[in-house]
């Protein structure tokens, strides 16, 4: 049995996801691929991943802000962390809302392209076992 | 500059409950008044009393429809905004809807952010129709939409390009990242293709648009100009098995303007009837004078454009949605750009198509003529007009 933690990533973007689930995955974790907010959410059902990373703009709309809202009201999924990765955090500051104040229930917001130092440290906080924090 | 003002009134007209409460929410938290309404007729009943701004209509409802709504809403009040909410699945109804005079449609679901920016849009469009000054602002909001989607154009292969380097910075020494290391950097490159053509094509539209194209008014032979685009993409089109044809009349065919833009219009339209063909496709390509004018055609036995994007095709970055066109790399501004040049050159450019058959671009510009030398000043608008003439 695969004990790897899964990761969904939801990008419109295939080279972003490519190159980020290669990381990922020599990084340890198992990997899920999608293209956009639908798929997410189908894969997102299917498989509950343990950790998604997601991005805003897709189809040309702010599509991962629907998908993160569609997501939460997946009861299976209310718990499972959400990344928000996107660029129009450069361009639109007002994005990086705190996760608790406004209608976006997500848990960390970062910026694109992230530091992949920095992106590993935080999904290793957020799925590390609740007592040690490893 | 209208912070004095009280603020507009919004009607949001939707039988789903949860949309009207969020749609609402959204909008006063912006400090606009919001009435909604369950029901079109009870809105209508409405309308005159509340006399809102603008109104976000729902198509799909029962008792009256969207569009009916709409119809008779501007039979009301012909100055109100109207902006159609819909689901993705109904496009078609949504262009109906503006054909019915609604301003725009909003597919759902939407972010508080598009709801936003459409409603300011809608909201500044009806001001400047009120207003006097429309057509400067108007370019202006135009121009600021337009920046934001080119920084998001340029940031998203940036940001892909970027990564690459970073995981292979990272992690070249592991053997599955080596593996894909070339293939990768192929990526890379691509990547970096494509900018540098959204760039030049960005560049180009920008100085359509500030009128450093279309300066000079010559003779403009197009026979030269047709073969020697069609060269150049011979060995291209020969690839998928593409044949390329040209039917120049037998005598002169030459327009009125600019060489350079005559050949960046028909580059641009040859370029498209070669990639969006079909392997043993045909490409033909015909010039000859109707009405004092030339009409160009770019005839192609491509994968045809949808009726429903054709009404969009011209405008910036448009492309159409569909897996065959979607394979082939693309900035969605070589049609904008011809349209721009066209009608500068006080032409005009159209298309037919038949999906699955094939597409036919056509473009009419001002035919040659040779004239008497105070004509051909006037027509560039010079000063000595009048003493050429008296002379
Ligand atoms: N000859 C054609 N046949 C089919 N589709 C076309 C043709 N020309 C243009 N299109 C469609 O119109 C869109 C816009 O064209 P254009 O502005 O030239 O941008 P680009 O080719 O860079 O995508 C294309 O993406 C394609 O979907
Ligand atoms: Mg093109």
């Amino acid at each position: 049995m695969d004990l790897r933690k899964k990761i969904l990533i939801v990008d419109d973007d295939a080279d972003f996801t490519e190159s980020l689930s290669a990381f990922l995955e020599a990084k340890g974790f198992h990997t899920l691929k999608a293209r956009d907010g639908g798929e997410g959410l189908k894969i997102a059902r299917l498989q509950r991943p343990d950790l998604i990373i997601m991005d805003v703009v897709m189809n040309e709309r702010t599509e991962g802000f629907f998908t993160v809202q569609q997501l939460r009201r997946v009861p299976e999924l209310q718990a499972t962390p959400i990344f928000v990765l996107s660029s129009i955090y450069s361009t639109h500051p007002e994005f990086q809302i705190s996760p608790d104040s406004g209608w976006l229930a997500h848990d960390e917001f970062l910026s694109k392209p992230p530091d992949m130092n920095d992106l590993l440290g935080r999904i290793r906080r957020h799925l590390a076992p609740k007592e040690a924090t490893a | 500059m209208t912070a004095e003002t009280p603020s507009e009134l919004i009607i949001v007209i939707d039988d789903d409950y949860a949309m009207r409460l969020s749609c609402r929410k959204i909008l006063s938290k912006s400090g606009f008044r919001v009435e909604d309404f369950e029901d079109g007729a009870e809105a209508l009943n409405a309308i005159s009393r509340l006399k809102p701004a603008l109104v976000l209509v729902d198509l799909k409802m029962p008792g009256i429809g969207g569009l009916e709504v709409i119809t008779r809403l501007h039979e009301i009040d012909p100055q109100i905004i109207s902006i159609v909410i819909t689901g993705y699945a109904t496009i078609d109804t949504a262009v109906e809807a503006m054909k019915s005079g609604a301003y725009d449609f909003l597919p759902k679901p939407f972010s508080p952010e598009e709801l936003r920016i459409i409603v300011n849009r809608g909201l500044e469009r009806r001001r400047l129709a009120l207003e006097s000054h429309r057509h400067e602002i108007e370019r202006a909001l135009l121009t600021r939409r337009f920046v934001t989607f080119v920084s998001h154009q340029l940031q998203t292969p940036l940001v892909a390009i970027h990564q690459y380097l970073d995981v292979l910075k990272h992690l070249g020494d592991s053997a599955d990242v080596a593996a894909k290391r070339n293939e990768w950097l192929d990526r890379c490159l691509r990547r970096t293709e494509d900018m540098q053509k959204l760039i030049k094509d960005w560049l180009t539209l920008s100085s359509v648009e500030s009128g450093a194209y279309a300066r000079r008014h010559d003779r403009v032979e197009l026979s030269g100009i047709i073969s020697t685009i069609l060269q150049s993409y011979e060995t291209m089109a020969a690839l998928d098995g593409i044949q390329l044809e040209s039917k120049a009349p037998a005598g002169p065919c030459a327009v009125f303007g600019d060489a350079n833009c005559v050949s960046v219009v028909l580059d641009n339209l040859i370029t498209n009837a070669i990639k969006y063909n079909k392997p043993g496709g045909r490409v033909t390509v015909t010039a000859e004078p109707a009405n004092g004018e030339i009409a160009i055609s770019v005839a192609d036995t491509g994968i045809g454009i949808p009726e429903e994007s054709r009404p969009f095709l011209f405008e910036e970055f448009f492309r159409v949605k569909q897996e065959a066109a979607q394979q082939k790399a693309g900035t969605g501004l070589g049609l904008a750009i011809c349209k721009k040049i066209v009608s500068e050159m006080g032409g005009t450019i159209d298309v037919q198509s038949q999906p699955g058959t094939g597409s036919t671009f056509r473009v009419r510009l001002p035919a040659w003529r040779e004239q008497p030398a105070s004509e051909v000043v006037l027509v560039n608008g010079l000063a000595q007009e009048d003493s050429d003439r008296g002379r």
